[in-house]
C-alpha cells in the first residue's frame, strides 16, 4: 500500500492505494464514488471514464499512480449544488439512456470532447464517443443530447 | 420523489441491517406483503404503496407501474412508492421477460389500484398520467451516478468471492484443492476478506477438471436437423411450436413454382453492460438473503433453494435493478456461488462475474438453422409456405402475411451449448428468413418488394404501418441500398426501412414506423423500439461467438463487434399511438427486423442473398 493524493471532484484527498491499483477501484472502493462504472475493465466500453486535468480518462486502464497530484472530476462532481451540468441536464431532458448504466461515463467522455470541441458536429460527437458502448441503443439521443448542451455551455 | 428515495434509502438501510447484524428481517407491517400480495395498497400514511416482482433493467418499468397506479388513484406519478422485485414483499407476477409487463402486468397493477379507489378502470379519455411521455423517474439518480446498480452495493462485513474455472466449455470437475476451496458439485470457489485475496488464494488453488469436445459450429448446426424432433401441436402455449394452417404439404406439391431456403444464425452473447454480481448473507434464522441483478428473482429464489436444498420461504431475493438484462439475467448462476461461500464461510460473501466469465459462463442466445419451402401459384402469389426453425424456438413463428396454406415448425434438438432466453429470442431468426424469403420471392417475380408484401397482408393495421414507414422514409420503389422488412410480433405492427451503401458496408439512415395500440408512455416506447433495432444492428451484422474444438475464444468485448456510435444511422422511429387500443408489449419487437431489412439491402447492393447471420464476419 502507498498513499496516494489527488484532488476528486474538487477537493483534496489521500487514499491507500495497493501497488498497480487502477484508478477505477481507487474511487469505487477507496472513495465510494461508484458512479464510475465497470464494464469491460480493459479498456474498451468507456463506462467507467472520468476526466483527469479535463481530459477524458478509462480509469480501468489507468494506474491509480498516475494521477497523483492531478485533479479527477468524475459523475458526482459534475453538477454544482442541486444544478446539473448541461451535460447532465441535456441527457435528463433528452432521457438519452435506457438502463443509464453507461451514462455517467458517456457523459465524462462527452465533457472531454466539448473541452476540446465547443461545438461537435454530429460527426465529431459519433466520433469521439465511438469507444462508448450503449449496449441500450440510445446512441442516436445521446448525440442529440451533446450537441444540445455543447450549445447551451457555448451561450454560456 | 422525495418519499420513493426515501423507501429505496429504507429499503438499502434495512438491508445493510440484515445482512449486519445477521438478525431475521422483521418488515414493517406498511410494508409487508399480505397473505395474498396485492399489487397496491393504501399505506397507513395514507400514501400509496405498490408492489411488483418486477424489475426494471432500463426498459422503464419503474415509471410506467407508476404512471398505471397514479392514473387510477389520480395521484401524482412520483408520488407512488413502487417495491420492485423483493420476494419478501411482492407479489410474484411473472419474471420481467417476453415483453409481458404491458399485456400482463399493467392491467393487473392498474386494476388493483382502480379497486383502491372503489371505481372502475379509468377509460383512456379519462386518462391523467398515462398515454403521455412520463420522464424516467430514475433519470435523476443515473445522470448524477447516484443510482445504485448491485455492482455498486456494499454491506458491512462483506467478504469476496471467486470461481474457479476450468478453461474447457464444457468440463466437469473431477478434483479440487487447496486453503479455503469450497467445492460442491460441480462448484469449486474461495472467498476472502478482499478480493486480491480471493484472487491470490483461487491463483493457488488447483482444480482439475474432465472436459468434453464441442463440435465446429457449422457441424453443431447441421446436426440440428439430424437431432431435430417434429413438434406435436400446442396452441395453449404461449409459443406454440407448430402454428399451421390448411395443408401446406399439398399445397407446396401443386406450386407453380417453389424455392426451398437454408438460414443459419451463429449463437450470440447479450453482452449487457453491467457484469452480474450478488451479495449473500445466512441470518442466524438460518435464512439466505441474496441481493442480486437479476430479471427473475422468484424464479432465483426457486432455483437457490433447490441448489441449497432450502425451502423457498428460507430464501429471499432482493433485486437491484440490472444495468442492461436482455434475457441474460434470468435465471441463478451468480447468487448460488455467492450462497455456497456465504454458507461456508459464515460471512456475506459478493460475487461479481468478470467480462470473461459473462462471455463463457453465461448462456448464449441459440444458433439456429431455419428452412423456407414455399410456392407461388400461377399469378405470383405466394400459396404455400412451410417455415422450420431447428434448435431456436417457437417465438415469432407466426406469419403476418394471409397465406392460404401454411406451416410454421420449431423442431426442437439437444445443442452441446449453453442456450437460453435472449430479447425476442428466435423471433429474429424466424423473420429473418421469413422476410428474406418474401424478398427473394419479390426479386424473382420482378415485384417490388413493398407491393408485393402489402398484397399478402390482410391486417389494417399493419399496412398503414408500412405504408406510413415508406412514406416517412421516402420510398420510390426498388432502389440499390434500400431494404424493408415488417411484422406483426406480440400484436405490435413494425415496418422498417433502411438505406445502405457498400465499399465499406454502412448503413446511411433507417425509418421506422411502430404500432403497439395505446403508448402508454410515448416518449419510452420510442427509446424501447430504437433501442431494440439498434441492438439488432451486432446480431445481423458482426456478432458470432467463436469456440474452438474445447473452448469458446470469444472472451473479451474487445473481440465481441457490437453496434458503437459510428454504426448507427440518422433514425426515424415514428410511435402510432392508438389510444382505444389495448396496448402490446414493446421491449423486444424491434429487434427481429434490423436483419431482414439489412439482408434486403445488402442483396439490393450485391445481387447476392445473404443466407447466414451474422451477415460481414
Ligand atoms: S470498464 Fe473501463 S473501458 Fe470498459
Ligand atoms: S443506457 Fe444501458 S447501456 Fe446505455
Amino acid at each position: 500500500m502507498a498513499k496516494l493524493t489527488f484532488t476528486v471532484n474538487g477537493t483534496r484527498r489521500t487514499v491507500d492505494a495497493a501497488a498497480g491499483a487502477r484508478l477505477i477501484d481507487v474511487l469505487r472502493d477507496g472513495l465510494g464514488l461508484t458512479g464510475t462504472k465497470p464494464g469491460c475493465r480493459e479498456g474498451t466500453c468507456g463506462s467507467c471514464t472520468v476526466l483527469v486535468d479535463g481530459r477524458a480518462v478509462r480509469t480501468c486502464i489507468t494506474p491509480a499512480a498516475g494521477v497523483a497530484g492531478k485533479r479527477v472530476t468524475t459523475i458526482e462532481g459534475l453538477a454544482t449544488g442541486a444544478k446539473l451540468h448541461p451535460l447532465q441536464q441535456a441527457f435528463l431532458d433528452q432521457e438519452a439512456y435506457q438502463c443509464g448504466y453507461c451514462t455517467p461515463g458517456m457523459i465524462l467522455g462527452a465533457a472531454g470532447l466539448i473541452a476540446r470541441n465547443a461545438s461537435p458536429g454530429e460527426q465529431a460527437v459519433r466520433q469521439a464517443l465511438d469507444g462508448h458502448l450503449c449496449r441500450c441503443g440510445s446512441q442516436p439521443r445521446i448525440v442529440q443530447a451533446v450537441r444540445a448542451a455543447a450549445e447551451v455551455m457555448r451561450r454560456g | 420523489m422525495a418519499d420513493l428515495t426515501l423507501l429505496v434509502e429504507y429499503k438499502r438501510r434495512e438491508f445493510l441491517k440484515v445482512l449486519a447484524s445477521g438478525a431475521s428481517l422483521a418488515v414493517p407491517v406498511e410494508l409487508q406483503g399480505a397473505e395474498t400480495r396485492v399489487h397496491v395498497r393504501r399505506a397507513a400514511d395514507g400514501r400509496i404503496d405498490a408492489f411488483t416482482g418486477k424489475i426494471d433493467m432500463g426498459q422503464g418499468l419503474r415509471t410506467l407501474l407508476s404512471q398505471c397506479v397514479a392514473n387510477e388513484l389520480g395521484v401524482p406519478v412520483e408520488e407512488v412508492r413502487l417495491v420492485m422485485g423483493d420476494t419478501d414483499l411482492t407479489p410474484d407476477d411473472g419474471g420481467t421477460w417476453a415483453s409481458l409487463t404491458t399485456p400482463e402486468t399493467v392491467p393487473a397493477v392498474r386494476k388493483d389500484a382502480a379497486a383502491v379507489r372503489g371505481g372502475p378502470l379509468r377509460e383512456p379519455k379519462e386518462w391523467t398520467a398515462l398515454g403521455k411521455p412520463q420522464p424516467n423517474l430514475n433519470g435523476r439518480d443515473i445522470v448524477t451516478g447516484a443510482y445504485t446498480y448491485n455492482s455498486d452495493v456494499k454491506v458491512d462485513g462483506m467478504w469476496h468471492g471467486v470461481v474457479l474455472r476450468p478453461a474447457e466449455y464444457r468440463a466437469k470437475l473431477v478434483s479440487a484443492d487447496g486453503q479455503g476451496v469450497v467445492r460442491e458439485g460441480d462448484f469449486a470457489g474461495v472467498c476472502a476478506p478482499t478480493l486480491a485475496e480471493a484472487r491470490a488464494l483461487a491463483g493457488k488453488a488447483k482444480a482439475e477438471w474432465a472436459h468434453e469436445p464441442l463440435p465446429a459450429l457449422d457441424k453443431m448446426i447441421a446436426a440440428f436437423k439430424a437431432e431435430g424432433k417434429p413438434p406435436v401441436e400446442n396452441n395453449q402455449v404461449r409459443y406454440p411450436p407448430l402454428i399451421r394452417r390448411g395443408d401446406a404439404e399439398k399445397a407446396l406439391a401443386t406450386a407453380a413454382q417453389r424455392k426451398s431456403l437454408t438460414f443459419t444464425l451463429a449463437p450470440i452473447a447479450h453482452a449487457a453492460l453491467e457484469p452480474r454480481s450478488a451479495i449473500a448473507s445466512f441470518g442466524d434464522d438460518g435464512r439466505l438473503t441474496i441481493r442480486c441483478g437479476k430479471q427473475a428473482p422468484f424464479v432465483v429464489r426457486a432455483e437457490v433453494a433447490k441448489a441449497m436444498g432450502m425451502k423457498e420461504s428460507d430464501v429471499r431475493i432482493i433485486v437491484d435493478m440490472p444495468g442492461g438484462g436482455f434475457g441474460c439475467k434470468q435465471r441463478s448462476d451468480v447468487e448460488v456461488e455467492a450462497a455456497r461461500l456465504a454458507k461456508a464461510s459464515g460471512k456475506a460473501v459478493r460475487v461479481e462475474w468478470s467480462r470473461t466469465e459473462e462471455f463463457v459462463w453465461s448462456y448464449a442466445r441459440p444458433a439456429a438453422l431455419i428452412e423456407t419451402e414455399t410456392g407461388v401459384d400461377a399469378s405470383g402469389k405466394i400459396a404455400s409456405w412451410r417455415q422450420r426453425n431447428y434448435n431456436a424456438g417457437a417465438p415469432g413463428l407466426r406469419p403476418p402475411y394471409d397465406f392460404a396454406d401454411h406451416s410454421n415448425e420449431f423442431w426442437a434438438t439437444r445443442a452441446p451449448l449453453r442456450q437460453g432466453s435472449y430479447r425476442s429470442l428466435a423471433a429474429t431468426g424466424n423473420n429473418f428468413a421469413r422476410e428474406s424469403t418474401i424478398d427473394e420471392w419479390a426479386a424473382a417475380l420482378n415485384r417490388d418488394p413493398l407491393e408485393y408484401r402489402l398484397a399478402h397482408i390482410a391486417d389494417p393495421r399493419l399496412k398503414s404501418a408500412l405504408e406510413m414507414a415508406a412514406q416517412r422514409f421516402g420510398y420510390k420503389g426498388r432502389k440499390a441500398g434500400v431494404g424493408l422488412a415488417c411484422n406483426l410480433e406480440k400484436d405490435g405492427r413494425m415496418a422498417l426501412f433502411v438505406e445502405c451503401a457498400m465499399e465499406p458496408f454502412r448503413i446511411l439512415r433507417m425509418t421506422c414506423v411502430a404500432d403497439f395500440g395505446a403508448a402508454l408512455n410515448p416518449s419510452n416506447l420510442q427509446n424501447q423500439v430504437q433501442g431494440a433495432i439498434i441492438m439488432g444492428i451486432g446480431g445481423a451484422l458482426w456478432e458470432r461467438l467463436e469456440f474452438d474444438s474445447t473452448k469458446q475464444l470469444t472472451t473479451r468485448l474487445t473481440n465481441y463487434r457490437v453496434p458503437r456510435f459510428t454504426d448507427v444511422p440518422v433514425m426515424d422511429v415514428h410511435i402510432v399511438d392508438r389510444r382505444e387500443i389495448t396496448p402490446a408489449g414493446a421491449g423486444e419487437a424491434g429487434i427481429t427486423l434490423t436483419a431482414p431489412a439489412l439482408a434486403a439491402a445488402i442483396f439490393s447492393l450485391t445481387g447476392k442473398r445473404t443466407m447466414s447471420m451474422p451477415m460481414l464476419a
